[in-house]
């Protein structure tokens, strides 16, 4: 008869922090970009090329004497416009999948759920250069890729999430009232299947980006002038023993970017799942 | 006589159990064999058993969650796995449930007021939180409680919110399953009295399930014992415990301290 | 085993209040309270398992050995050996990825420094002891494949691995049906009295521990509030609340119908137990305790002994008897 209590744990996990203040950085830097940077991210100075840091260029200028802090920045910004609507509309399309498979349940859920495995185990990027290789390289594509290789990731949480929301008794006293399947998908199954879902999200997001980065790199991804991580590295490339920052920078972006939305998913989860929250008898 | 509100004629129900070998046919579990009853409006039923002798299973037929494999479920005379789910949906606002564990009843994500009101929207009549007042104070709970989380409530606080959505739509039929067992003895005694005073206003007829014999005796008029999905012993209460013709039902006289 | 004034509390709410205790060898002792009044905090007292955030007061003796405030290595070294524990979720406390065997033979060797075999045998012996059929294949056994009456089983013979001389039990048939609980019930009060064994049972349920116990203790709000023989304190309990609590248990006279066709209801407590923190701060029951007096919820109503052991902390039993006293 214990009274289940859910208490904020009096001291948050370290990733969660970590995470959340890398995150906090990376998207306050792409927010301030909509606004100011620095320089002109696109405007190209040939006389200025492989400037070092200085007062002027925070980190230098590139092989087309355009500053790299701008181009950072708007680079994140890109990075995170792309990772958030490939994984809200991933997300979006997932969860109403794994919601219909858990409310139908039979062999539509069957259904869903092999496709889902089948989408799993196909590897994303071969999959992005394929749609390029048809429609040609653009943003879109990238875009289309990285939803597509969410969905069944989200329709997998959710219908695990859901599946357990199923069994609980005020999804029977739903039923006794007389609502059928889809209102009770979206009337109680939905709202507690938030949590999880949105801490997939958050894991997704810094798979998006690492996708993202990747796609860019291989030119599939965000086309110039319009500045990314991935292409960017990809161009340092080959300028590489003449200068290694141009690589380095690009590459720390990601990584903070990356390492964030990972600490930061890991961390909710922490929290949010009452079996890690246990382990102290 | 009046006629019976609910009657189950020869009702089985049987649950295939996961393979063991590849080759071998799955076994078949039987949760519910052959069982017939009937109630009258206003009266109460109550059904004992141990753990695991079909009484929930029962308790889901009843409430037409699932078929049965066997046999005929009539409520108001009419065949519930009959109707159309639609009319079926619409029926259900004479019978409603109350479960057992007042936690997870109530989703916690949602105002009690919206929850109590659930009944009501899912059969077409209008959401009237005049209506949520009126039940919030039959159940003993106040008007403001309606804008609360089930968090903010005790166990047996919860079990009155739940009790309340049960009767919103003014059903002929209540089934409890374990509906006082998850409760300390102080609040159950006042959910049993709540139970029987709504008994007696909206003239509800009820199936009160119960492990426990000593609940059972004081609020049922008939019983019906189940053991391994059959019904060994079915009649009056006072005769039952005063007399009860099969071994196992004096054996769970003498756990309930009878 | 011996508490004296022990308190627990978290920060404002205080879980137990000035608890005393005296637990004599071979002897079972029963506490019944409703949700939340503070059993399994005493339970865990007894082990010295008090979560980190509670503040502990007070002194705990056992065999005259100071205890409260012992660090953790010194009372590792009494658990298992001196005291014991059944815990309340009797799924959580098996691992479930483990054979029973492992899970039973584990400590035996870690603890008492076995053999594997001989640890073996110990582990046989025990399943037997707390009639445990066909304890070969048991042993091999995951908890998912046996039964809720036999996991309490394996969890009582896990406790008595190492030949407690107190078993402390936390609920161990509210997870139960009617008749397995009687049979578990039996079996501790056997195994208390064939060990000379301790048995401190913990339960909401007074008809268990009626039949499980010798002295009783009944708890509201972290009080104490009456204790004493087990069949004196439920026979003619003097407490109110005590008085409530066997009232609002379904008896021979509520069932039925009245002489206006109604039917019978059964007498409650009014009201509902308030958290801990806005429990009053004299009297914990004062606000629903039918028969109160000006002074309960101010002044604390101090243990008054009524004879036969009985113990009980009311206003109204310390003026009848100053009353008594005076004339
Ligand atoms: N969906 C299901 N699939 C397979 N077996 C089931 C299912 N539901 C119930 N059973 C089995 O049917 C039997 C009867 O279960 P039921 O829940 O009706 O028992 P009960 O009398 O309500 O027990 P309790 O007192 O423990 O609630 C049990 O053996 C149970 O394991
Ligand atoms: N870590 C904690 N922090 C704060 N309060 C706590 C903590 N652990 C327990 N409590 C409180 O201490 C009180 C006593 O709890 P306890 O577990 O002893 O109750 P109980 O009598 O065993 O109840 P039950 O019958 O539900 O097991 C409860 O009100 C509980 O909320
Ligand atoms: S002290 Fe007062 S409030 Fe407390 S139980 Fe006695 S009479 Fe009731
Ligand atoms: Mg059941
Ligand atoms: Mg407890």
């Amino acid at each position: 008869m214990a009274r289940l209590v859910v208490r904020w744990p009096a001291r948050l996990p370290v990733n969660l922090m970590i995470g959340a203040l890398l995150v906090a950085l990376v998207v306050g830097v792409a927010a301030l970009s909509l606004i100011w940077t620095p320089h002109d991210h696109a405007a190209m100075t040939i006389r200025n090329r492989f400037q070092p840091a200085d007062g002027v260029y925070w980190l230098g200028t590139d092989q087309l004497g355009r500053d790299i802090v701008s181009q950072l920045m708007v680079a994140a910004r890109n990075s995170m416009t792309v990772a958030l609507v490939a994984v809200l509309i991933g997300g979006s399309i997932g969860v109403a999948l794994g919601l219909l498979a858990s409310a139908l349940g039979g062999w539509v859920e069957d259904l869903i759920m092999r496709v889902a495995d089948i989408g799993f185990a196909f590897p994303a990027l071969l999959f992005a250069i394929m749609l390029s290789a048809v429609f040609g390289p653009s943003l879109t594509i990238a875009v289309a890729a990285i939803a597509f290789i969410n969905i069944p990731v989200f329709a997998r949480v959710a219908r695990a999430s859901a599946n357990q929301v199923w069994t609980r008794d005020f999804v029977a006293a739903a039923r006794a009232a007389g609502h059928g399947r889809f209102a009770i998908s979206r009337d109680h199954i939905l709202p507690n299947i938030a949590a999880p879902v949105i801490v997939q999200g958050t894991i997704e997001f810094a798979v998006a980006i690492l996708a993202e980065a990747a796609l860019s790199y291989l030119g599939l991804g965000a086309q110039p002038p319009s500045p990314s991580w991935g292409r960017m590295l990809s161009e340092a490339q080959t300028l590489m023993f003449m200068a290694p920052h141009l690589a380095i920078y690009p590459g720390l972006c990601i990584v903070i970017a990356v390492l964030g939305f990972s600490l930061l998913g890991d961390g909710l989860r922490d929290i949010t799942d009452p079996r890690l929250k246990r382990r102290r008898a | 006589m009046t006629a019976p509100l609910l009657e189950l004629h020869g009702v089985s129900r049987r649950y295939r159990m996961p393979r063991e070998a590849l080759l071998r046919p799955p076994a078949v579990l039987t949760a519910v064999n052959n069982v017939s009853l009937t109630l009258a409006p206003g009266q109460t039923l109550g059904i004992v058993g141990e753990s695991g002798s079909g009484k929930s299973t029962l308790a889901r037929l009843v409430m037409a969650f699932e078929r049965p494999d066997e046999g005929t479920v009539l409520f108001e005379g009419t065949d519930l796995n009959g109707l159309s789910a639609g009319a079926l949906r619409m029926a259900r606002r004479r019978f409603q449930m109350v479960f057992q564990d007042p936690y997870g009843s109530l989703d916690p994500r949602r105002r009690v007021g919206w929850s109590i009101a659930e009944p009501l929207r899912a059969t077409g009549a209008t959401d009237s939180p005049a209506r949520v007042k009126q039940v919030l104070d039959q159940v003993g709970l106040r008007a403001a409680d309606a804008e609360k989380y089930p968090h903010e409530f005790s166990g047996g606080q919860r079990q009155r919110i739940a009790i309340a959505r049960a009767v919103v739509t003014r059903p002929a039929l209540l089934v409890a399953d374990e509906a006082v067992s998850a409760l300390d003895v102080s609040v159950q005694a006042q959910i049993l009295n709540l139970l029987m005073d709504l008994q007696e206003e909206m003239g509800l007829a009820m199936v009160f399930i119960s492990h426990d014999l000593a609940v059972v005796a004081c609020i049922c008029d008939r019983m019906l014992v189940m053991k391994h999905g059959d019904c060994i012993e079915a009649g009056e209460t006072s005769r039952l415990i005063a007399s009860p013709r099969h071994e196992y039902t004096r054996s769970l006289l003498v756990a309930s301290g009878l | 085993m011996q508490l004296d004034r022990v308190s627990v509390a978290f920060g404002a709410a205080v879980a137990l209040r000035e608890a005393c205790l005296q637990i004599e060898p071979g002897t079972r002792l029963g506490i019944v309270g409703e949700s939340g009044c503070g059993k399994s905090m005493l339970g865990l007292c007894l082990m010295g398992m008090i979560p980190d955030a509670g503040k502990v007061s007070g002194s705990i003796r056992l065999n005259g050995k100071e205890l409260a405030g012992a660090p953790e290595h010194v009372w590792r070294r009494h658990r298992a050996r001196d005291v014991a524990m059944i815990f309340q979720e009797p799924m959580a406390a098996l691992n479930p990825l483990k054979r029973i065997g492992d899970t039973v033979m584990e400590p035996l060797e870690v603890h008492e420094g076995l053999s594997r075999s001989a640890a073996r045998a110990r582990a046989l012996a025990l399943f037997d002891e707390v009639g445990i059929p066909d304890p070969d294949s048991r042993l091999r056994q995951y908890p998912h494949e046996i039964s809720g009456g036999q996991r309490q089983r394996v969890l009582i013979a896990l406790a008595l691995a190492c030949n407690p001389s107190l078993l402390v039990a936390d609920e161990p048939t509210t997870a139960l049906d009617a008749n397995v609980a009687l049979r578990i019930i039996d079996l501790l009060v056997r195994l208390s009295e064939t060990r000379n064994m301790a048995l401190v049972f913990i339960s909401h349920d007074l008809a268990a521990v009626a039949r499980a116990t010798q002295q009783i203790a009944v708890m509201y709000g972290g009080d104490i509030v009456e204790r004493g023989p087990t069949a004196q304190v439920l026979g003619a309990p003097r407490h109110p609340y005590t008085i409530g609590l066997l009232g609002a248990r379904p008896g021979l006279d509520n069932r039925g119908r009245g002489p206006d066709g109604r039917r019978k209801r059964l007498v409650t407590i009014p009201g509902t137990v308030p958290p801990l923190f806005e429990l009053p701060a004299g009297c914990r029951f004062s606000g629903r305790c039918t028969r109160e007096i000006a002074s309960c919820a101010l002044q604390r109503p101090q243990p008054l002994a009524l004879g036969a052991g009985q113990v009980a902390a009311c206003h109204l039993l310390g003026q009848a008897h100053a009353g008594a006293g005076a004339s």
